[in-house]
């Protein structure tokens, strides 16, 4: 079984139901904020080249590529949270009968932290 | 009405599957089995497919109509149909033997010592509970169709009856390829044709082993 066939089993959305396409956005955030990691690492790894390197480098975040950069990293980290949150009640046998709720209650929560993220990002970092 | 209906086919030295249009008159409260049968019958005597009771119950003819994990017996045509056109494909998430046919064995077989095969254990209790061994919660499974080695909804459900019953589940149902690898995406107990619940009971079944109110042997 390869890598593509893995990935379109698990980002299957078609006639899916609301669990499982939920289970896709966490995976795919999931990934996502992996490769950041590496990203990350990269970054403050410049320290090691010097004090001006790694400003240099911060210069590029504080720009209006960055800010959108950060705002699309804010999307995947709090949509794996909420869902992650949910998941992890779920999967320990919690609230099962009222899973559907949780997992609402869940995207309700994610949006409200979205909406508020993007905001502070745009307007109080920006 | 008029349907549509497209087949994803695949034959044994095919080097890639590809999809058959038949044009068919179809009762909209006839069954997507019927029609594919009736195109089996004749159109095309080659398609192949599996069927037995026509009723829902043998969970022989699952396979995958417009995206979406279905018993097709129980199926009608004009519940399915879009813009007139149904697309059936086999079930994912297990080796096609041929056309519509898939090799279900890894539902059946999965435990290491085979004499404790899921077929000869459920040959002394009741048949899976409500299970009708259709295949669907595997096809419908992200872990399933991406982890060859996961024991599998069905398997895992039943295991939890196991374990209710005789406080013991075998090892490989507490290992990594058992429980512990669902993700909770729950399509299993979306799309059961008999609501059996695989994905709510391997989620019980892991909060017994939490709890250690279940023997590992």
């Amino acid at each position: 079984m390869g890598l593509g066939e893995a990935l379109r089993s698990w980002l299957r959305v078609r006639g899916r139901s609301a669990e499982h396409v939920s289970f896709a956005v966490r995976r795919l955030a999931g990934v996502v904020l992996a490769l950041y990691l590496v990203v990350h690492m990269v970054d403050i790894s410049t320290l090691l080249m010097g004090e001006h390197v790694y400003s240099a480098f911060l210069q590029v975040f504080a720009s209006p590529i960055g800010l959108v950069f950060d705002v699309v990293l804010w999307v995947f980290l709090v949509l794996h949270g909420a869902l992650g949150l949910y998941s992890a009640l779920v999967e320990a046998g919690l609230l099962l009968e009222r899973r559907k709720v949780l997992l609402a209650a869940a995207w309700a929560a994610a949006l409200l932290l979205l909406v508020v993220g993007v905001v502070v990002i745009l307007y109080v970092m920006g | 009405m008029k349907v549509r209906l497209v087949v994803r086919r695949w034959k044994e030295g095919w080097r890639a599957p590809r999809y058959d249009v038949f044009e068919v008159e179809a009762d909209p409260s006839e069954s997507v089995l019927d029609l594919v049968e009736r195109v089996s019958l004749k159109l095309d005597p080659t398609l192949t497919f599996e069927h037995a009771c026509h009723h829902g119950v043998c969970g022989a003819c699952g396979m995958v109509v417009n995206g979406v994990e279905r018993l097709t017996c129980v199926t009608r045509v004009g519940d399915v149909a879009r813009n007139g056109v149904i697309l059936v494909e086999p079930l994912h998430g297990f080796k096609v033997v041929s056309d519509l046919v898939v090799d279900k064995s890894r539902m059946f077989s999965r435990y290491p010592d085979d004499t404790r095969t899921l077929e000869r254990v459920a040959a002394r209790v009741e048949k899976l509970w409500d299970c009708v061994e259709c295949g669907i919660c595997y096809s419908a499974c992200p872990v399933a169709c991406s982890y060859p080695s996961y024991l599998g909804p069905s398997v895992l459900a039943w295991a939890f009856h196991r374990a209710v019953e005789e406080g013991m589940v075998p090892a490989p149902v507490a290992s990594g390829s058992g429980v512990w690898s669902c993700h909770a995406a729950f399509d299993c107990s979306e799309k059961c044709p008999v609501n059996f619940q695989p994905g709510e009971k391997i989620m019980r079944l892991r909060r017994l082993l939490l709890r250690g109110a279940v023997e590992v042997v």
